[in-house]
């Protein structure tokens, strides 16, 4: 579904980056874990094409893909992101935030795409919702609609950079049960996080990236309870 | 006592040709206002292209404006230009003020443009949006109406420089002012009658840009 191979990235002379290989089968549930620096978030980024990658090659359902020669947007158009601090546009209402992509890009008749819309905002649940502006919304509300305006682009993977880390420890909940519900529901799913419960409970494989390289690739029963990599256990010590 | 009892009357002996001249001043202003925002912003996008050849032109256009008076920018305008083409003296004051203005709204769009928050641009570019679309849809209707204060102050200052065209002779409130003081020899009185007009002007329009400023925090 998603395959990175040898990515190298530098910011000037910093390697944030030094030859991640990864694979996402479909339907996989992937977490990305790490301290700060390790360059979790940059990998997620490089995915999304938001960085370019100084080497190594990203292939989307099996094509290769070349910042050159590919359209981005039409690129970027099958992989969802959300993002830390939602993003939403605040000049639309909710409903229009989740229906402007389909209508503009996808060329979607506006009475389908409200239909679809609508759809999505009963999935993240807030039909209540649908026509208030985003900053009558709580950060938990905000970020469920981020990914419902994600969703109806009907993307093949959906990254996620640290959704839960702007909001306040009440409002975590309600997030990364959306997020579970659709890990359930098959989507393909990169995500990078500090909830351990969530990796432990949802993920199907769980990576720990250090100084821009991948020590650790698990499941989470293995990762949690017999890491091989010194800087696993400290880690895991750390958030536990 | 005595001063205010002329002015009044030099208010009466004036005011229909002052309305008149008043119309002259809101038509100038309008088309000023209209053509700056028209270089504004295409001056504006070009500042923040990729390419450095557009940037290059916009950054001479601001240089030279801003750089020069523009009584200056009238009078050459006026020469410079009607020594080719025919042009009315309300066109070239109105073209000259809106060069003029365009050089002032381009920093103003281009500050608002740059202060959108870049998240904005990537998300809607991780939701397949083109550098265009994400412009036109997301970034430019919220910097848009981060402009309107500056934008507002920029057309007050539009309106009072309206009065330099008197130097090209066209009919405008600041022309006119100086024909009646000529001809009635009280110049105090008229100076202080025509700047009332000015100050009245600005003073309706700053309350319809507060009207709609509301209006559109009412909105969001």
């Amino acid at each position: 579904m998603l395959k990175g191979s040898n990515i190298h990235k530098s910011f000037g002379d910093l390697e944030v980056l030094k030859g991640i290989d990864l694979e996402v089968a479909p339907s996989e549930v992937v977490v990305l874990v790490g301290v700060s620096g390790s360059g979790k978030s940059t990998l997620l980024r490089c995915f999304n094409f938001l960085e370019r990658i100084n080497k190594g090659t990203i292939e989307i359902d099996g094509e290769a893909i070349d910042p050159k020669k590919h359209k981005l947007s039409e690129i970027r158009a099958e992989v969802g992101m959300v993002f830390q601090h939602f993003n939403l546009f605040p000049h639309m209402t909710v409903l229009e935030n989740v229906i402007e992509a389909p209508i503009i890009v996808k060329k979607m008749k506006k009475a389908d795409a409200i239909v679809l819309g609508k759809q999505l905002l009963e999935k993240v649940g807030l039909s209540d919702k649908a026509d208030v502006y985003p900053s009558k919304l709580s950060g938990g509300q905000k970020q469920r609609v981020a990914i419902a305006r994600s969703l109806a682009m009907e993307p093949k993977v959906l990254l996620f950079d640290e959704p839960t880390s702007a909001l306040d420890p009440e409002l975590v909940g309600e997030v990364l049960g959306v997020m579970q519900q659709l890990a359930q529901e098959g989507m393909t799913m990169v995500v990078v996080t500090h909830e351990m419960k969530f990796a432990r409970e949802v993920a199907d494989r769980i990576i720990m990236l250090d100084e821009g390289r991948i020590i650790e690739s698990a499941d989470p029963v293995t990762f949690f309870e017999s890491p091989s990599h010194e800087r696993t256990k400290q880690f895991i010590s750390l958030v536990n | 006592m005595e001063l205010l009892q002329t002015v009044f009357d030099v208010f009466m002996q004036t005011y229909p040709g002052f309305l008149k001249a008043t119309l002259v001043t809101l038509q100038i202003t309008a088309v000023a206002l209209v053509l700056g925002t028209v270089f504004g912003l295409v001056f504006a996008l070009m500042k923040i292209s990729r390419s450095k050849v557009l940037q290059a032109i916009a950054n001479f256009y601001i240089t030279i404006i801003r750089g020069t008076p523009l009584i200056v920018q009238i009078m050459f305008l006026y020469f410079g230009i009607t020594s080719l083409v025919v042009l009315s003296g309300f066109w070239a004051g109105a073209i000259a003020l809106g060069i003029h203005n365009g050089a002032y709204i381009a920093e103003i769009f281009r500050g608002a443009i740059q202060g959108i928050d870049k998240g904005q641009r990537e998300a809607s570019s991780s939701l397949g949006m083109t550098r265009s679309q994400s412009m036109r849809r997301i970034v430019f209707p919220q910097a848009l109406k981060r402009s309107i204060p500056p934008l507002g102050n920029q057309f007050i200052i539009t309106l009072k420089d309206s009065s330099l065209v008197y130097i090209i002779s066209v009919p405008e409130l600041f022309a006119m002012a100086n024909r009646e003081a000529a001809q009635n020899w009280q110049s105090l009185e008229t100076y202080l009658v025509v700047g009332a007009y000015y100050l009245v002007l600005v003073m309706i329009f700053t309350y319809l840009l507060k009207l709609y400023e509301n209006k559109l925090n009412v909105d969001k």
